[in-house]
C-alpha cells in the first residue's frame, strides 16, 4: 500500500539526506533559477515581449527539482510542459531554452516547437515534450526496456500531473512497467487542478498513489512544500529501480500558483488556498530558511546567488535575442532523417527579426 | 514477373502453421514477410519484436510462429492488449538504439494506438533530430468476409501524419524487400500487409541477405500503352486480371503498383500517364479523401495537358466495411467494375 506523508518525520533524523553541502547548494541554486526564470518569463509575456504561450510552474519547485536530482546524467527524464524546472535541473542549457522561447534556430528544437515543448534527448537524456498527456508514459517504458535487456544500470523517470492520471495511457504504462518490472519510476506533479478541474472531479479515491497497489508497485505520497523530501523519495525510487526492485509511483503534492497557461488567471482556485500555500507552503523560501538555519549558507550566500540567477537570465535573454530565426526554406528539412538536416549545422541565415 | 495464385480460401484466423517455400524455391507473400524478419532478426541483434499473441502462439495470423524457439522471449515479446503502449514501448526503445518491429493482430487497431503513432512517433523526429527505427506491421484490407474491424485500409491516416513512411506492398518479393528495408530505415515505418494476398500469392523470392527495396518506388507490373492503372495492394491483382480480359479486347493496359504510400513515387505516376494519357486511380482506402485523391491530383497539376480524358477514380463508398458478401462485394471494386471503368476511359 502507500506509505504517506507521515515519514517525514524521519527528515529530523537525517535532515540533510546524504547530501553534501555543495548538493544542498546547488539545489538551492535550481529551486532560484527556476522561480526566478518562471517570473521573469511571465513578466516578458504580459510585457508582449514573448510570443506563444507559458506554462508556469510556480509553486512546484520542489517537485521538479526534487525529482530530477535524483537522476544520474544518463538517466532519461520523460516530463510534461509544466516541467521545465525539472528539465533544466535535469542539465539544459539557460540560453538554448530562451532561444527556444523566442523561436530562434539555437533552441533545442531549431524553431519547430516553442516554450516547454522542449527537449534534449542526446545531451541530457530528457524527452521533447509533447502536448498529448501522458503520451511519454508508455515511451519511458520503452527506454526502461532497452536499459533491462542490456543489463545497463540505467533508470527513466516520467512526470505527468494529476490530469493525465485520468487518461487510459496511465493505466497501460503502470500496468505493463509492473509486468515486466521495468527500470521506471512514475511522478505525478498533483498540483489539485486538472486546468480548472478539482481532483474529487478527477478521481474518486482520496490519493493517486494508493493505486499503485493495484500494480503491485510501491506508492508513496508526499508534500513537495519540502524538496528534500522529494528528494528522497525519489532517489530511494531511482535506485531501487537500478537494481532491478521494478517501478514505483511517487504523488508529489503540491499547488499550481498561477493558472494553466499565461492567459489563465485561475479564479477558480479559492483564494485561501494559495495563499496558504504562497504563505506557509513555498518550496523556494522554506529551503532557503533550511540551508540557513543549517549554517550551510549565509545570508550573503544567498545574495551573490540571487545576482547570479538575475545574471544568467539577463545573458540568456540576450543570447535568445540574438540567436537568428530558422531559415524559412528550411521548413520541409528533417522530417526524415534522410535528408540529413539534423545531422548537421542549421544554416543561420534566418536573421533576428520575424 | 511470374505469379501464382494458390487458392486457400480466405486468409487469417491462424488456422495455418508458417508455411515454408514450395520446392520450386516459391514463397508466398506470407511466408516472404516471415523470412523478412527472421533474417533481420539475425542479422542484426537489435531488433526485436513486440504485439499480442506473437510468441508461443505464433500471431494471429501465424506469420511469427517458430520465431520465438529460435529467439526467445525478450526478443519475441508477448504484450498485454495495450495498443498505446506497445508504440510508445517501440519508440522509447528505439530513441536508446534498439530497432523494434511491432505487430499489430489487424491494421484496424491502429487506431487504438494513434496517438502514440501520429503524435509521438511520427511527429518526434522533426522536433529533435533523433532517429526513430522503428516498424509496425499488421494486416489491412478486405475481401475475406472479416467485417468492419477486421478489413480497414488506414494508409490515408497515417501517411496524412507527417512523419511516417507507409508501405503497401503487393506481392512476395516485393513485401521481403520493402520490409527489411523498412527494419534497416532510420525513420518510423507503418508496413502494411494485405492479408487477402497472405496465402493467394506466391513467386520466387530473393535469397540474398541484403535484399533490399528502395522505400518510395513504384514499380510497373505491367507494360501497357493505352490506360494506366494506379493501383496497390489487392487492388494490383484485380488490376493485373482485368488487364488481361481488356488485352482480348485491343486495350492495352499499364499496371503501376505504387508499393509505397508515403513516400509517393511522383515520378513514375507521371512518366506512366505522360505515356498512356489514361489515369484509372484505383484504391482500397475510402474514396472520399483515401490515397487515390492525392494522385488524382498530383496527375490534373502535373499531368494536365497530356491526359485525353478526365482523371479517374475507382474506390469503395464513405461507408464502414460491411459483412455480407453481396455488401461486400459492393463495397469494394471488383474486377468486372475496373474492365468497365477502362473501356470508359480509353474511349477519350
Amino acid at each position: 500500500m502507500a506509505t504517506t506523508i507521515e515519514q517525514q518525520g524521519q527528515v529530523a533524523e537525517d535532515w540533510r539526506v546524504g547530501l553534501s553541502d555543495e548538493q544542498l547548494r546547488e539545489i538551492l541554486r535550481h529551486l532560484k533559477l527556476c522561480r526566478y526564470f518562471d517570473e521573469r518569463m511571465e513578466a516578458l509575456y504580459r510585457q508582449g515581449k514573448l510570443p506563444g504561450a507559458i506554462y508556469s510552474g510556480r509553486g512546484q519547485e520542489g517537485t521538479h527539482v526534487g525529482v530530477a536530482f535524483a537522476l544520474r546524467k544518463d538517466d532519461s527524464l520523460f516530463p510534461t510542459h509544466r516541467d521545465l524546472s525539472a528539465q533544466l535541473t535535469k542539465g539544459l542549457d539557460l540560453n538554448r531554452v530562451m532561444a527556444q522561447f523566442w523561436g530562434r534556430i539555437d533552441g533545442y528544437t531549431r524553431g519547430r516547437d516553442g516554450n516547454s515543448h522542449i527537449g534534449d534527448w542526446q545531451g541530457n537524456r530528457t524527452w521533447t515534450v509533447m502536448s498529448h498527456l501522458p503520451i511519454a508514459y508508455p515511451v519511458a517504458c520503452g527506454a526502461a526496456l532497452a536499459y533491462q535487456r542490456r543489463n545497463e544500470p540505467r533508470v527513466a523517470m516520467a512526470i505527468c500531473g494529476d490530469g493525465a492520471t485520468s487518461n487510459g495511457r496511465w493505466h497501460e504504462a503502470l500496468n505493463v512497467s509492473a509486468i515486466y518490472r521495468l527500470p521506471v519510476v512514475w511522478v505525478v506533479n498533483n498540483n489539485l487542478y486538472a486546468y480548472s478541474t478539482p481532483n474529487p472531479l478527477e478521481f474518486p479515491l482520496p490519493t493517486i498513489a494508493e493505486r499503485s497497489s493495484a500494480y503491485g508497485m510501491p506508492g508513496v505520497r508526499l508534500d513537495a512544500q519540502n524538496v528534500l523530501d522529494v528528494y528522497r523519495v525519489a532517489h530511494e525510487a531511482v535506485e531501487r529501480a537500478r537494481e532491478g526492485g521494478g517501478p514505483t509511483l511517487i504523488e508529489s503534492l503540491s499547488l499550481r500558483w498561477r493558472g494553466h497557461a499565461g492567459h489563465d488567471p485561475a479564479k477558480y482556485v479559492p483564494q485561501e488556498l494559495l495563499e496558504e500555500y504562497m504563505t506557509h507552503k513555498d518550496p523556494v523560501r522554506r529551503f532557503e530558511q533550511l540551508l540557513r538555519s543549517r549554517g550551510v549558507v549565509s545570508e550573503q550566500d544567498v545574495a551573490d546567488l540571487d545576482e547570479r540567477v538575475r545574471a544568467a537570465f539577463e545573458a540568456g535573454y540576450e543570447y535568445a535575442l540574438s540567436s537568428p530565426f530558422p531559415e524559412a526554406g528550411d521548413v520541409t528539412k528533417g522530417l526524415f532523417t534522410d535528408d540529413g538536416y539534423w545531422a548537421s549545422e542549421p544554416g543561420r541565415g534566418g536573421g533576428t527579426q520575424a | 514477373m511470374a505469379t501464382t495464385r494458390v487458392e486457400s480460401g480466405a486468409a487469417g484466423h491462424g488456422a495455418e502453421p508458417r508455411g515454408k517455400r514450395t520446392d520450386q524455391g516459391e514463397a508466398t507473400y506470407l511466408v516472404a514477410i516471415a523470412e523478412a524478419l527472421w533474417e533481420e532478426m539475425e542479422r542484426d541483434e537489435r531488433v526485436y519484436m513486440l504485439g499480442e499473441d506473437i510468441g508461443v502462439y505464433g500471431g494471429a495470423f501465424k506469420v511469427t510462429e517458430g520465431f520465438i524457439e529460435r529467439f526467445g522471449a525478450e526478443r519475441v515479446m508477448d504484450t498485454p492488449i495495450v495498443e498505446e503502449t506497445i508504440v510508445g514501448m517501440a519508440l522509447g526503445s528505439a530513441m536508446e538504439g534498439m530497432r523494434p518491429v511491432a505487430e499489430f493482430q489487424y491494421a484496424d487497431f491502429m487506431s487504438s494506438g494513434y496517438d502514440e503513432i501520429t503524435t509521438a512517433l511520427a511527429r518526434y523526429h522533426y522536433r529533435s533530430g533523433v532517429p526513430i527505427p522503428v516498424v509496425l506491421r499488421g494486416p489491412s484490407g478486405g475481401g475475406v468476409r472479416a467485417s468492419s474491424f477486421h478489413s480497414t485500409n488506414p494508409e490515408p491516416w497515417l501517411a496524412h501524419a507527417p512523419g511516417l513512411k507507409v508501405i503497401c506492398p503487393a506481392f512476395p518479393s516485393d513485401a521481403k524487400g520493402l520490409l527489411k528495408a523498412a527494419i534497416r530505415d532510420d525513420n518510423p515505418c507503418v508496413f502494411l500487409e494485405h492479408k487477402w494476398i497472405y496465402r493467394r500469392i506466391k513467386e520466387r523470392v530473393s535469397e540474398e541477405p541484403d535484399f533490399l527495396l528502395p522505400i518510395g518506388s513504384a514499380d510497373v507490373k505491367r507494360r501497357g500503352d493505352d490506360v494506366t492503372v494506379i493501383a496497390y495492394g489487392m487492388m494490383v491483382h484485380l488490376a493485373l486480371e482485368a488487364a488481361e480480359t481488356l488485352a482480348g479486347e485491343g486495350i492495352d493496359v499499364e499496371v503501376l503498383d505504387l508499393r509505397t504510400v508515403q513516400p509517393l513515387d511522383r515520378d513514375a505516376i507521371l512518366t506512366s500517364v505522360t505515356k498512356t494519357s489514361h489515369a484509372l486511380v484505383l484504391y482500397e482506402s475510402h474514396r472520399f479523401l483515401g490515397t487515390g485523391a492525392e494522385v488524382a491530383s498530383l496527375i490534373a497539376e502535373e499531368a494536365f495537358e497530356t491526359l485525353d480524358g478526365p482523371v479517374v477514380r475507382l474506390a469503395p463508398p464513405n461507408v464502414p466495411v460491411p459483412f455480407s458478401p453481396p455488401l461486400e462485394d459492393a463495397y469494394l471494386p471488383q474486377v468486372a467494375d475496373i474492365e468497365e471503368a477502362v473501356r470508359k476511359l480509353s474511349a477519350w
